[in-house]
């Protein structure tokens, strides 16, 4: 089975100032589709700079990065902003919902950027994904007037709501109390499990990465010896520390 | 040196020109990629505009910032254009009504058109130097078929100085009728007689402090004459008044030949006139109205006084002054007690009693006391002082004082200097510089309905066209001919102003031309003085003409229509095609061999029409200004709120959202805050507008009644200015958003992923 997502020897350095941030250094890494994958690290590992070449918000200094067999080292500004529109979805650790939005208009918007769809067909598609998140009744309400967990709901049908093969995670859990968390996360798995739709999230959290088809430990630019592990056994040794 | 001016010259010039295009490049990318976003993506518009609308009310801070500029510079625009428009209109309807028609036509005096512009009222200090065009009749009957033309009044606006009918010859007249009287066997006039001789002696003595005065400021006599001083002093002499009945005649002779013109100075007045056929005039300038007396009979000579003018500068300065107080009272409510003004002329009244003082005679000054101290309730018997204390009034006495002095004080004075059926006698200098003089009935006052109190709309008064041609030293095709008969008859030959002196005295001649720097071009016609004309010059022609114009009262055979006139006002039709007739009119004339320049009232009216002009343009300018300084705040309120959601933007660009909706987003936003606050900015305006249209601004000034065309300033809403305020509001908010929007278009999407803070 191909890889979705590969990265290979990617490097990415940083300028602060004349300094040089030495981010990623050799990152060999191929994600299947359908895995349901965590990275781990500590902050400042480079997780989310990961992450971020992954999402096509950023490209490597070096080496390649290949999204649905697409090298981002070779796309245009414009091109990467099609892939990430199409390819992939997106769940901020502070939700970024637009606030002036209600839920409704906030989950449909990438489908107006998309274009192509009628209204009526939109609108299906967007009461589709809010009844799977549970927020029906929440439909018309602006974030603000949601809790946390409810945000994090939304912003993850906002990330599904273009069938993307891929959502990227950045802490997804990291402000929410630890049930809301745990329910984002089921509500990711059970999404991963029916569509087959491929999650890469970050978390340092071991009670979310228990629930990882895979996860892979990010340190000091690199990839931890031994590569992928078992989400659950890297939920162990995390644990165990 | 120079180069290297030039130099920074050629790169100053470089530099704007190079950023003016670099604005304009920015300025149509940025706007052409919101276009073009609109066009490839018009699903994406309406979650735009709903973005842009939201977003009005999310940050409140930046809204009323925003809203404030936006709608208080809209404001700005809608009663700036309505009230300036207003007064323009107004302004129009003011000079049009009551002096120059819809346009005037004038001569310029070079045929390449050169030479003074024609002022209504003039060029500051003189009067404007015009050809004259020579036949009106032609005029009027050239221009008249020019289809939009409705009527043509001929004028000529010159000034000229008055000798009213001062108080010594009103007591002179007086003490001769007297004497008349006594002659004829009536002894009863004796009192009035010594009360007269009283009058005038207590004039030379009010003469002869003036001449003291003057002695002491400076050693020189001030331009009086030896002869001017021995006059006095011999008046003032009480053994001449002792032996005064001895020869009544002569002695009155004396008064009115040596010491009257000497008084007269005193009281000259300079007044301003139109030269007009009279009809003609008041029925196209359907405002005028007569206010005192009646108009001049048609066909004949005579003086129409604006009521204004004759208020100001020929009434009783005393009862002007407190005619001045009881219109601040009653119409600007003020107080005496705490108005500066009022209790300057209050001042005024209780120190300058003389001009009351020297008008009455002894049975008059007696009653006078009488009449003030029982107004005032004093005993004082001194007559200045009674007046003092009788003109010194406040917010409590003034009412009953102001009705005590028009029932009591006035009837025992002169109120004018000049009354309605007095004979005028207006000196003129012509052109040349010869003083020319005429006797004109005054036949009344007029005034334009509206303009009241508008003292320039009231500073031209009116004379029949004849007497202004003489004054003017026109002569009719008639009176030329029948002049140059009489010169043929009396042996003399032409005599120019410039070479007079050679002609007439023959021996320095070569000398005198000499020195004459604009020697040559002889000016026949002013040299000359013409029918009408009170000459004590021995001159032999000008003696010929002046009798034969008192024997025979000869003028232009064909009325007023024939001769010359300076200009002459144009009334159309249809006003509103002023510019088109402009041209016509033009033409015509050229067509028809004459050399006309015809302007607009606004161009014929001078420097006040300009003041409109510089009303626009200090408002363009300020608008401007603050429009400027709007675009300013506004693209700062927009950065900081850009800056607040870089977040949002990065998450919308991490999200798929391509640079051009980002661009649009804030572009659009701006948009939207122009025509919102733009437009509650233009509807607060006409509100403006509206109400003080509804309650109206009285005038305060004189120059106001002119402006607002009345006593009120009732502004109507320009309608376009709406729609200007509109659009200036939109097009300074979109700009304004330029540079906000060109950093949240750059704003990465990896800025969604980094933490809140």
């Amino acid at each position: 089975m191909a890889s979705i997502v590969s990265l290979r020897n990617v490097v990415k350095d940083y300028y602060l100032g004349k300094v040089v941030v030495h981010a990623l250094r050799g990152i060999n890494l191929e994600v299947e589709q359908g895995e349901f994958l965590s990275i781990a690290g500590p902050s400042g590992s480079g997780k989310t700079t990961l992450l971020n070449l992954v999402g096509c918000v950023d490209t490597p200094t070096g080496g390649t990065v290949t999204v649905n067999g697409q090298d981002t080292t070779q796309l245009s500004e414009r091109q990467l902003t099609d892939l990430r529109l199409n390819t992939l979805g997106f769940i901020f650790q502070s939700f970024n919902l637009v606030t002036v939005l209600s839920v409704f208009q906030n989950i449909e918007f990438p489908l107006l950027l998309q274009g192509g769809m009628t209204t009526g067909e939109r609108k299906q598609r967007v009461e589709e994904l809010v009844a799977q998140v549970g927020l029906v009744e929440h439909l018309h309400k602006r974030p603000n007037e949601l809790s946390g967990g409810q945000r994090q709901r939304v912003a993850v049908a906002r990330a599904l709501v273009t069938k993307p093969k891929i959502v990227l995670a950045d802490e997804p859990t990291a402000n929410l109390d630890s049930v809301t968390g745990q329910n984002i996360i089921d509500l990711m798995k059970d999404l991963n499990r029916k569509q087959g739709t491929t999650f890469i999230f970050s978390t340092h959290d071991p009670k979310v990465m228990s629930h990882a088809s895979a996860v892979v430990k990010v340190a000091d630019g690199q990839l931890a010896e031994g590569g992928k592990q078992s989400g659950a056994a890297a939920a162990a040794a995390v644990s165990a520390h | 040196m120079k180069a290297l001016f030039m130099l920074l010259g050629g790169i100053a010039g470089l530099a704007t020109v190079v950023f003016i295009v670099t604005v304009l490049v920015f300025s149509a990318y940025m706007f052409g990629q919101v276009a073009w976003n609109a066009v490839r993506r018009p699903g994406q518009l309406p979650i735009v505009v709903r973005i842009a609308f939201r977003n009005l009310f999310a940050s409140k801070l930046k809204t009323i910032i925003i809203g404030s500029i936006i709608g208080g510079g809209a404001v700005l625009i809608v009663v700036g254009t309505s009230f300036i428009g207003s007064a323009t209109d107004g302004m129009s309807k003011s000079i049009i009504g009551s002096a120059s028609g819809d346009l005037q036509v004038y001569a310029p005096k070079l045929p390449d058109g050169g030479g003074d512009e024609f002022a209504i009222w003039g060029n500051g200090m003189s009067e404007p130097d015009l050809g004259a065009i020579d036949d009106f009749s032609k005029l009027k009957t050239t221009l008249e078929k020019v289809p939009n033309v409705k009527a043509v009044v001929p004028m000529g606006i010159s000034g000229a100085m008055v000798t009213s009918g001062n108080t010594i010859d009103l007591a002179l007249g007086d003490l001769r009728e007297a004497e008349n009287k006594k002659k004829a066997g009536d002894p009863s006039v004796q009192p009035r007689i010594d009360a007269q001789k009283a009058h005038v002696q207590h004039i030379i003595d009010v003469l002869k402090g003036d001449q003291k005065n003057r002695a002491e400021i400076s050693s020189e006599s001030r331009g009086q004459t030896q002869e001017e001083i021995d006059a006095v002093n011999t008046a003032s002499n009480p053994a001449w008044w002792a032996d005064f009945e001895s020869d009544p005649f002569g002695k009155l002779e004396f008064l009115e030949n040596k010491i009257a013109p000497q008084a007269a100075d005193a009281d000259l007045i300079y007044l301003r006139y139109i030269g007009t056929d009279m009809s003609q005039f008041e029925k196209s300038f359907d405002r005028m109205e007569i206010v005192d007396g009646t108009a001049v009979p048609p066909g004949e000579r005579g003086f129409l006084f604006a009521k204004n003018f004759y208020e100001n500068t020929v009434k009783l300065k005393s009862a002007k002054r407190l005619d001045d107080i009881k219109e601040a009272i009653e119409t600007k409510h003020q107080k005496i007690a705490d108005t500066e003004d009022l209790q300057r002329l209050v001042r005024e009244n209780t120190t300058q009693t003389r001009e009351i003082a020297l008008q009455l005679d002894e049975i008059k000054a007696k009653e006078m006391i009488a009449r003030l101290q029982k107004a005032t309730g004093s005993n004082e018997t001194q007559l200045e002082k009674l007046l003092a204390e009788f003109f010194k009034t406040d917010d409590a006495n003034f009412k009953q004082r102001y009705d005590a002095f028009y029932k009591d004080i006035a009837p025992l004075l002169e109120l004018y200097r000049i009354r309605i059926g007095d004979t005028l006698t207006i000196k003129a200098f012509t052109k040349s510089g010869f003083t020319k003089s005429v006797n004109l009935k005054v036949y009344g006052t007029f005034q334009f309905k509206g303009l009241e109190k508008s003292a320039l709309a009231g500073s031209l008064n009116l004379m029949d066209l004849r007497s202004f041609r003489d004054l003017y030293g026109f002569m009719t095709a008639d009176t030329i001919a029948e002049a140059q008969a009489i010169k043929k008859e009396a042996g003399t030959k032409e005599v120019s102003r410039e070479n007079a002196e050679a002609d007439l005295f023959g021996a320095d001649a070569p000398v005198a031309a000499a020195e004459k720097p604009d020697a040559g071009a002889p000016r026949v016609i002013e040299a000359q003085t013409t029918p009408g004309v009170i000459t004590n010059d021995k001159n032999p022609v000008k003696q010929a003409l002046h009798d034969k114009e008192v024997q025979g009262r000869m003028y232009g055979s064909g009325g007023d229509d024939q001769g010359a006139v300076l200009n002459a006002a144009i009334f159309l039709k249809d006003p509103a095609q002023a510019r088109a007739s402009t041209a016509e009119i033009e033409k015509t004339a050229k067509d028809a061999g004459m050399n006309l320049k015809v302007l607009s009232w606004q161009e014929a009216s001078g420097n006040i029409g300009k003041l409109v002009l510089l009303f626009w343009a200090i408002f363009m300018f300020a608008s401007l200004f603050i429009g400027f300084v709007a675009a300013i705040i506004v693209n700062n309120a927009l950065l900081t709120a850009t800056l607040e959601r870089v977040r949002e933007f990065g998450t919308l660009r991490a999200i798929g959202a391509q640079k051009p909706l980002i661009l649009s987003t804030v572009v659009v936003e701006a948009m939207v805050m122009g025509i919102v606050f733009g437009g509650l900015g233009a509807c607060l305006g006409a509100g403006i507008v509206g109400w003080v249209h509804s309650h109206g601004i009285p005038a305060t000034a004189d120059i106001m009644y002119f402006l607002f065309s009345g006593p009120r300033f009732t502004p109507v809403l320009s309608v376009p200015s709406l729609f200007i305020a509109l659009i200036a509001m939109f097009v300074i908010s979109a700009f304004a958003s330029l540079i906000p929007a060109y950093l949240a278009m750059r704003v990465s999407p990896v800025r969604a992923m980094q933490a809140e803070d």
